[in-house]
């Protein structure tokens, strides 16, 4: 199931010790634990973060990584990416709509 | 009272229960309360200058809070995906129990507390909001996070209030609209001033009206931004208004996304605005540089 098991990691490496040690000491053990696909594992590798979050993948639990310095990310690295996507993101249509938009 | 003529009071409007408070011991709204619940508060509070402007905002709602003399805090607030998780995460939930804990997220700073549960209201709202067609769920064992217990910790330390938490999901799309807010703010403020008890009642509403965490909308070497300034100073307008209604009208979810990713939580100010029936606030501190605020509204 895509970006969900990438929340999934996310989430694990807050509340799950044994999970984020796993992360930071063999990322791509931690990663077998999920059932990711093949460019998710690979952007989480690289610390795309911005580009996970073109996938759909919830960007607060995202901004967990840099906490421990997941796939080599740290704050203004994690900021510097998530930034360079910004431009490239496709509106929600539940935000746009024309529901979204009025008060209703 | 018995079940049927609690159902029946559903249908009641709020000055059909205000009137009945008259005659009988019913609980009484003393208060509204508007706080952020910014993680880094407790661990910066902590470590820093007691006159930092965080501490002293909150140390103002404490005292005011302490002066209406409230038994019960019912809040309005989001989870941070730590109570819930993706696989089954609410759009409104009461946490119906004796007892709950937290924080559940390792936020530094914030020590464990264990906090009552008004389980009776809990369960009186949850009854209500239903009957009057939200689809509320209900949660009966459970932790809370920061969102919670950072203001919890700030305005009472003691941990001693019961609390009724009220789950509202402003963060993961599609978020209920800000009419929706009110209108479930309207209904829990009815159940309260019904509800057969001689209790004291605050209603807290917990978020921002700006705020970015971890999303497209950071500053530059930050993990968070505030992309709305505007927005900010356009809610504190109707806030001190005491013009809900235009705060209504102009919070559409597109805004309150081009707000941040969490600017979403305006709904809990939203809701706690209904609950209380509105009304200028008593004390209104703005902090745009943060997209937040600290309101409180005085009413017993």
């Amino acid at each position: 199931m895509s970006t969900y098991q990438v929340a999934k990691f996310c989430r694990s490496c807050l509340m799950n010790s044994d999970v984020r040690d796993l992360a930071i000491e063999a990322p791509e053990a931690a990663l077998d634990l999920f059932d990711l696909t093949a460019e998710e594992r690979e952007l989480l590798l690289a610390g795309e973060v911005g580009e996970l979050s073109l996938l759909g993948c919830n960007d607060f639990l995202l901004s967990y990584l840099p906490r421990w310095n997941l796939f080599g990310l740290d704050v203004p690295l994690y900021s510097e990416r998530m930034r360079a996507v910004a431009s490239r993101t496709v509106p929600n249509r539940h935000l746009t709509d024309e529901l979204g938009t009025q008060a209703d | 009272m018995n079940l049927y003529n609690r159902m029946h009071f559903c249908y009641k409007d709020i000055q059909t229960a205000q009137l009945l408070q008259k005659v009988r011991d019913m609980a009484t709204i003393v208060a509204g309360i508007g706080v952020p619940h910014t993680p880094a508060f407790a661990a910066n509070v902590t470590a820093g200058d007691p006159d930092d402007e965080t501490a002293v905002a909150y140390a103002r709602i404490a005292e005011q809070l302490d002066a209406v003399d409230a038994d019960i805090v019912v809040m309005f607030s989001t989870d941070h995906l730590n109570t819930f998780f993706l696989d089954n995460y609410p759009a409104l939930s009461v946490g119906v129990a004796t007892q709950t804990s937290g924080p559940n997220d390792g936020t530094p700073g914030l020590r464990h507390v264990e906090l009552p549960v008004c389980r009776d209201l809990a369960e009186s709202i949850r009854i209500d909001t239903t009957i009057a067609d939200f689809d509320v769920s209900q949660t009966q064992e459970f932790t809370l996070d920061h969102s919670w217990l950072v203001p919890l910790q700030f305005i009472r330390p003691a941990a001693d209030l019961a609390i009724v938490p009220i789950f509202v999901n402003s963060h993961i799309p599609p978020i209920p609209t800000a009419r929706r807010a009110l209108s479930l703010g309207r209904t829990v403020g009815a159940t309260i001033a019904s509800w057969p008890e001689d209790a004291r009642v605050a209603v807290l509403g917990s978020g921002s009206f700006s705020l970015d965490v971890g999303g497209h909308y950071i500053e530059p070497q930050k993990i968070f931004g505030v992309p709305a300034p505007e927005w900010v100073g356009q809610v504190a307008r109707f806030l001190e208004a005491g013009d809900h209604e235009s705060l209504v009208a102009n919070a559409s979810r597109a805004q309150m996304a081009a707000a941040g990713n969490v600017g979403g939580e305006l709904l809990n100010w939203i809701a706690m605005l209904g609950a209380i029936g509105g009304g200028a606030p008593t004390t209104l501190d703005i902090h745009t540089q943060f997209g937040h605020g600290y309101g409180f509204w005085r009413l017993a």
